[in-house]
């Protein structure tokens, strides 16, 4: 048969892992360094894993429905097999991690904040009023002109 | 920190960690802004920025948010991510603290 010996070369299924391999390397750099481009990550990143879907998907096709043409039978396999786990952490990490609440209630800008009084780290009350009057420690430290006020998820 | 102090801003960071947690954090990251713990986030609340059950074991947590709040207690920019991975970034945060008058 000489078509089996003349069959192309699948390389559909590396580009799907590749595209994988890109989907999660924007899910590292997003939790490792801070960008100024860093909105585009998560994006980029749903980018990469649909990219990697349809190669992989491409490739598959190739190798079982037009195996007369292409090889790679155990390749696309073996590759959708191992991109499947990222492809999948990227897809859950976006709706997770933009499953955020969205008030309207939150304070807007000309709006007057709520004032609130809270312990700091040392168990010490701190109110918005003590924090927005000069230091009390630095004696000669004028009074701050705004407090910038960061909620954040917590630390565990 | 020097260049938010240069700037005449004070950041506080809030969340519902309980005061140790915030000094672990504090001493790990070398924080020196004040870290202030509402554990039943009733603070958070006020400001409508529960995330319920969106904690550790599905305890109510803060969604991430910053606000520049001057001494009128005027709220003068703030930041709402929508994506939890895409921090605030200092630099951000910074360039609207300079621009306060």
């Amino acid at each position: 048969m000489p078509q089996t010996t003349e069959r192309r070369r699948n390389v559909a299924p590396w580009w799907g892992l590749l595209f994988a391999i890109g989907a999660i390397v924007c899910n590292l750099v997003l939790f490792l360094v801070s960008l100024s481009w860093q909105g585009m990550l998560p994006w980029l990143s749903l980018l990469c894993a649909i990219l990697a879907l349809i190669f992989l998907v491409v490739g598959l096709l190739r190798a079982f429905a037009q195996a007369h043409i292409y090889r790679g039978r155990v390749l696309s396999v073996v590759l959708t097999v191992v991109s499947v786990l990222p492809i999948g952490l990227t897809a859950f990490a976006f709706v997770t991690a933009r499953r955020l609440p969205n008030s309207v209630a939150v304070p807007q800008v000309g709006q007057r904040v709520p004032d609130f009084t809270l312990s700091d780290s040392s168990g010490k009350q701190v109110s918005l009023d003590q924090l927005l009057a000069p230091a009390s420690t630095g004696s000669q430290a004028p009074a701050p002109k705004a407090v910038l006020l960061i909620f954040y998820r917590g630390y565990w | 920190m020097a260049e938010f102090q240069a700037a005449g801003v004070s950041p506080v960071a809030i969340s519902v960690d309980l005061p140790e947690a915030s000094r672990d954090l504090a001493v790990k990251a070398g924080y020196t802004f004040p870290m202030l713990s509402d554990p039943d986030a009733e603070v958070i609340r006020r400001y409508h920025l529960l995330h319920p059950a969106a904690g550790p074991d599905g305890h109510d947590i803060a969604r991430p948010a910053e606000f520049l709040v001057d001494s009128s207690k005027i709220v003068r920019w703030t930041n709402f991510t929508e994506d939890i991975r895409v921090r605030a970034r200092a630099d951000e945060m910074l360039a609207a603290a300079r621009q306060l008058h």
